[in-house]
């Protein structure tokens, strides 16, 4: 009983996974998908590198227990682009620069989009505010800033 | 972290029924927040943890009450609390907690029951609810009781709850006119707050008839400042009496030297945070 199998979508796709309990959600993207988008690096839900979307909501997947994702519809940074176009997020953040080694990026990308989706032309205080559970260690926020302004400003002209 | 067994019961009952009243190696869980990082760093290893997720949906709702409060299902996520209208229009204080509470993922995730259940003095929705008047249904094996917040908090990780209890509601009653929570952290390196502090007032023209003040993180336990409630009743805010509350709450609070300051440092903090939150309640200028 301390696995379990789990049934979920990740990025569209429906998938299985055998998990053990005590597994969290970034070793099993990982592990049992290649997936490295997600990644941890506190390790203690401070940072958000480890960010991925369940049933649309952020959540910090270095604390969250692989088995609870059974059921749910996980979307991870991989799953953002269609195919070779990326996504509104992505593009902003490639054309403004805003990273430097690219760690935090993902985490970054995935806050814009659940913001974006909640709020589709969020202010400074406003962008400041949802993305104050995410660190940079290149200190590119005033770039990341700006990459969320002009997300938008794609989201709203598609 | 180690092994261990996850039920996933469908209900309240089934919930009390698979804890054990001898055996702090099963444990609930509920958004797995704080349980995660004590499993991580190897403060807790379960042998089996019940799940509080899927629960009756009853338990995840937040309802208004007829008497203009809000009664809150255990299991509730705290971003609810965040973004529901009715909590921001009959306890705005909440609502305006949660702006600084953690990070939106942790909000997404964390319900009220384990926020609370957890113990930890640090934690910012514990002294709102304490000002608030706020109870707790707590249910076990044999029935449900209710006691008020502030006698859930026992120690440092410590409540008042048995192994096989579940706290299964918040009621809040209608609010004070006038409420505010504020809280200060210093740059520790651990970064929780050296104290937080909750006021709920109703006056009568100028002067105060009924005060509640909590404090959290400072202390080994949210607790209420009863002799700065007995400070203020009756006075009308002038500065003066603002002073005298604030003095009283350094008086009563019992703190200790840490990570986040010293003694005498956050008896000073407790003094002039006192007054600032009393005036942020009331609407005066700081
Ligand atoms: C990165 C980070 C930053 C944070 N910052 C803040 C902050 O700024 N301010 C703040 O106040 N808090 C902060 N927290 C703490 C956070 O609020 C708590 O971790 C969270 O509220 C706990 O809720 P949970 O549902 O995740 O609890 P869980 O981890 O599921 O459970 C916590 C405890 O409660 C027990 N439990 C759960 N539900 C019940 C129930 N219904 N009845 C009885 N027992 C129960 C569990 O057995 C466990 O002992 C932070 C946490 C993290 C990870
Ligand atoms: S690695 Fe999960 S929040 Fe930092
Ligand atoms: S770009 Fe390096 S951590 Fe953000």
């Amino acid at each position: 009983m301390s696995r379990h199998t789990i049934n979920f979508t990740l990025n569209g796709r429906p998938v299985t996974a055998d998990v053990g309990t005590h597994q969290n959600l970034t070793e099993v993207l990982q592990e049992s998908f290649g997936l490295f988008g997600a990644r941890e690096s506190c390790g203690q839900g401070l940072c958000g590198c480890c960010t991925v979307l369940i049933d649309g909501a952020a959540v910090t997947s270095c604390l969250a227990l692989a088995a609870f994702a059974d059921g749910s519809d996980v979307q991870t940074v991989e799953g953002l682009a269609d195919g070779e176009e990326l996504s509104p997020e992505q593009e902003a953040f490639i054309e403004i620069g805003a990273f430097q080694c690219g760690y935090c990026t993902p985490g970054f990308v995935l806050m814009t989009r659940q913001l974006l989706d909640e709020n589709p032309d969020p202010d400074d205080d406003e962008i400041k505010h949802y993305l104050s559970g995410n660190l940079c260690r290149c200190g590119a926020y005033p770039e990341i800033v700006q990459a969320v302004r002009l997300a938008g400003e794609k989201r709203r002209a598609r | 972290m180690t092994p261990f067994e996850l039920a996933q019961p469908a209900s309240l009952a089934e919930a009390i029924a698979l804890l054990d009243p001898n055996d702090t190696a099963i444990r609930p869980i509920a958004g797995g927040t704080a349980l995660m990082l004590m499993m991580k760093m190897g403060l807790y290893e379960p042998q089996k943890l019940i799940s509080l997720r899927g629960i009756e949906p009853r338990y995840s709702e937040v309802a208004a009450t007829a008497d203009g409060g809000l009664r809150i299902g255990a299991v509730t996520p705290l971003r609810q609390l965040e973004m529901l209208p009715v909590v921001a229009e009959r306890a705005p204080v909440i609502a305006h907690t949660m702006r600084r509470l953690s990070n939106v993922r942790v909000r997404n995730v964390a319900r009220l029951g384990g926020h609370l259940a957890h113990g930890d003095p640090h934690l910012d929705l514990p002294p709102v609810l304490i000002a608030l008047g706020a109870t707790l249904a707590i249910a076990g094996p044999n029935g449900e009781r209710t006691i008020a917040v502030e006698d859930l908090f026992q120690g440092y990780l410590e409540t008042a709850l048995a192994p096989d209890e579940l706290i299964v509601e918040v009621n809040v009653p209608a609010a004070a006119a006038h409420t505010a929570y504020l809280k200060h952290t210093t740059r520790s390196a651990d970064d929780w707050p050296a104290l937080g502090i909750a006021v709920a007032l109703d006056m009568q023209g100028d002067s105060v008839s009924g005060a509640r003040v909590a404090i959290g993180a400072a202390t080994d336990t949210p607790r209420r400042l009863t002799s700065v409630e007995a400070a203020l009743q009756g006075e009308a805010l002038s500065d003066a009496a603002i002073n005298r509350a604030g003095e009283a709450a350094a008086a009563e609070a019992e703190v200790h030297s840490d990570a986040r300051g010293s003694a005498a440092y956050k008896r000073e903090l407790i003094r002039v945070f006192t007054g600032r939150t009393i005036r942020q309640a009331t609407g005066r200028e700081a």
